[in-house]
């Protein structure tokens, strides 16, 4: 496909996007500490354009896709919808921008009213947001199953009359039905056999080109986010480590999380076992407690003194490539880090 | 001529089902492989394929209130398993066959600390003392590699993080030096760096401790770095078994050609486009396991089917080197580009 156009305006821009969770505890329940799930996030995506947002259980990635939903309220930062700063807008407000970024999740069933058949399912968001009414409804939910492959039979049918892959379409036909311009997906394929994942991919990937939709795609699987996406972020206790085109970051991944990652996927392919990678130690970190410094310092074997005491920012060290690591400076060597001491 | 030959477990023809609203699901359908001593195995299928029954089918952990072993046979050591009394199963459980799951929070229990749990399935199954089995339980957190293990026996399994639980389930199941070890996707629930930690912690003690393990996936990338041969399932039939490079290198059921194809891969290069490929899909869905499938359960989906394919069950052909498929069309899928 082509590459979504430059000088056009992002259709969604996160800016210093914070989100942190109260820890309450003792005996009058007082605020004790909190959680920093997201820890001054910024990226943007264009229409037509995927933006892949990878990282381990707990780096933040769903908080964040949340958040841009106003799902939840973020704690500071910006986020702008097509122009319009929504990160202030209470509830009512917020209504009108709605329809605008849509949601796919990874359990559709369990947002799936089990007593409605799926046509009503599908034309609620129509109903609710004014666009159609009755028969004229009834008419573009069949189209919408026709275009995310079901039958139109299936309308009259109930979510659990459903496979694991039809739910998924009919939660994509549902995010589709009001015309968004942002679908936030939140491992919309990690529950699906690997056939019928190849089918919601391949689906998501025609309905982008066809309607130019900006996905942000949440995801802890890299094979699948280095399939659907145009640029990846990668997210380590609520900080983006690197985000760059998917073609640079898995031929010249910078940050050692990033290469901890990558080394550590698996691939079908027996011949790979013997030239055995890097296996990074230890577990993450509690995003309650992050360690001081870089987080990844504590796993991380390049890590220096400094690592341990300073935040590195997230700067952009090639064009287009933004990394987050000290060690890793502007017109720094691309090579392989060297292990101190 | 199995009790003294090479393989540890011999499994053939076994059919285990359930009573559903529906009927009679064959959850397994006439499945038959065998497992040499200090091997690695995989089975790999998708959900529903049947792997985690034959799982659950080789250690008698059938609910008998909805299942049952219907047929077939399984052999432990030249010991017929499914005959086997109740009281001589929960001997061989834990001790000489050993199982782990995917979330071991669902088998570890929250009230009784690590070492405890460690330490009453040693007592109960090597008849040591106590303070021995404590050892033991010392000893087997080390071996796991679980830091400062003495006092990790005195932890609860929620103080643990994902990662931790899964090296104490897999510290008990080692503790009593089985020879067989079945293993039902133990890293699906885990973070990509801890899986990587955690598939080589197994492979490791495989090598120190000799013991033989089945390993149970639906992830293609888990078996080609872990196993030694691996047996592919669909619709609860085994469609082909072969060692692992030869099935990698050259797949030969048409199923196990399309798994292959619709997986996104990391270690292929893009080309410089970046241009997203089409995934290869397998058209259709897995068929319902009440009705008896007369051909090739695969027929339904395959592009070589005939009119053979659906109407009589391809047998398993043995193609050289121990590579097995039960297909009928074979010849005219090898010929074809993978």
């Amino acid at each position: 496909m082509s590459e979504p156009s430059a000088a056009e305006r992002p259709v969604l821009e996160v800016e210093g996007l914070v989100k942190h969770f109260p820890i309450h505890g003792g005996l009058l329940q007082r605020r004790t500490g909190e959680v920093r799930a997201v820890d001054g996030v910024s990226f943007s995506i264009a229409r037509g354009e995927t933006l892949g947002l990878v990282g381990e259980s707990g780096c933040g990635k769903s908080t964040i896709g949340k958040t841009v939903l106003k799902l939840i309220e973020p704690t500071s930062g910006r986020i702008v919808l097509a122009g319009e700063n929504i990160s202030a807008l209470k509830p009512g407000a917020m209504w009108a921008h709605r329809r605008r970024i849509q949601t796919i999740f990874q359990d559709p069933y369990s947002s799936m009213n089990p007593r409605l058949p799926a046509g009503t399912i599908v034309g609620e968001p129509l109903e609710n947001f004014g666009l159609s009414r009755g028969r004229d409804t009834d008419e573009r939910v069949a189209k919408l199953f026709e275009r995310v492959g079901l039958r139109p039979d299936a309308m009259r049918k109930y979510a659990h009359e459903f496979s694991g892959g039809q739910r998924q379409r009919l939660g994509i036909a549902k995010a589709l039905s009001v015309n968004p311009d942002v679908i936030v997906a939140d491992e919309p394929v990690s529950a699906l056999d690997v056939s019928v994942q190849a089918q919601v991919l391949n689906l998501l990937i025609d309905l982008q080109e066809e309607f130019r939709l900006a996905y942000l795609f949440i995801s802890h699987d890299l094979a699948v986010m280095r399939h659907i996406s145009h640029r990846i972020a990668v997210m380590y206790l609520g900080r983006i480590v690197e985000i760059t085109t998917k073609r640079r970051l898995f031929s010249q991944p910078l940050h050692p999380y990033t290469e901890a990652l990558l080394s550590a996927a698996t691939a079908p392919d027996p011949k790979r076992r013997r030239q055995r990678k890097r296996i990074v130690e230890g577990d993450v970190p509690s995003p309650a407690n992050p360690p001081p410094g870089c987080h990844f310092h504590t796993r991380c074997p390049y890590a220096t003194a400094e690592c341990k005491v300073t935040a590195p920012p997230l700067i952009e060290v090639a064009e287009g490539h933004h990394v987050a690591c000290l060690r890793r400076p502007v017109g720094g060597d691309p090579g392989p880090l060297s292990i101190p001491g | 001529m199995s009790a003294a030959g090479s393989n540890i477990l011999e499994v053939r023809n076994l059919e285990t089902q359930f009573n559903t609203l529906d009927g009679v699901v064959r959850a397994v359908d006439g499945v038959s492989f065998d497992l040499a001593r200090g091997e690695t195995l995989g089975i790999v299928g998708e959900s529903g394929c049947g792997k985690s029954v034959t799982a659950l089918s080789i250690l008698r952990l059938i609910p008998p209130e909805t299942g049952r072993i219907a047929a077939g046979s399984i052999k432990f050591e030249g010991e017929e398993l499914t005959s086997l009394g109740e009281a001589a199963m929960k001997r061989l459980r834990g001790h000489r066959i050993s199982m782990i799951f995917q979330e071991p929070m669902t088998s570890l229990n929250p009230v009784l600390t690590v070492g405890t749990q460690i330490a009453e399935n040693v007592v109960r199954h090597m008849g040591v003392p106590w303070r021995a089995a404590r050892e033991r339980a010392c000893e087997m957190l080390d071996l796991v590699r679980i830091a400062d293990a003495r006092r990790r026996l005195d932890e609860y399994p929620h103080q643990l993080s994902g990662g931790m639980r899964q090296r104490v389930m897999i510290a008990m199941a080692l503790s009593c030096d089985p020879q067989v070890l079945i293993a039902d996707e133990p890293t699906t629930a885990l973070d990509v760096t801890i899986q990587a930690q955690i598939l080589q912690l197994m492979l490791e003690l495989k090598e120190k401790t000799g013991t033989a393990i089945v390993l149970i996936t639906h992830d293609l990338g888990v078996v080609a770095e872990t196993t030694e041969r691996v047996v592919v399932m669909y619709a609860g039939r085994k469609v082909e078994e072969a060692p692992v490079e030869a099935l990698f290198a050259e797949p030969l059921h048409p199923y196990t050609r399309g798994l292959m194809r619709a997986i996104p891969r990391l270690d292929v290069e893009a080309d410089a486009a970046g241009t997203r490929p089409r995934l290869q899909e397998i058209p259709g869905l897995v068929p319902r396991l009440t009705q008896p499938i007369p051909g090739c359960a695969f027929a339904p989906r395959c592009g070589f089917a005939t009119e053979r394919c659906r109407v009589e069950p391809p047998p398993l052909v043995d193609v050289g080197a121990g590579h097995t498929v039960a297909c009928w069309e074979v010849d005219r899928v090898r010929a074809s580009a993978l």
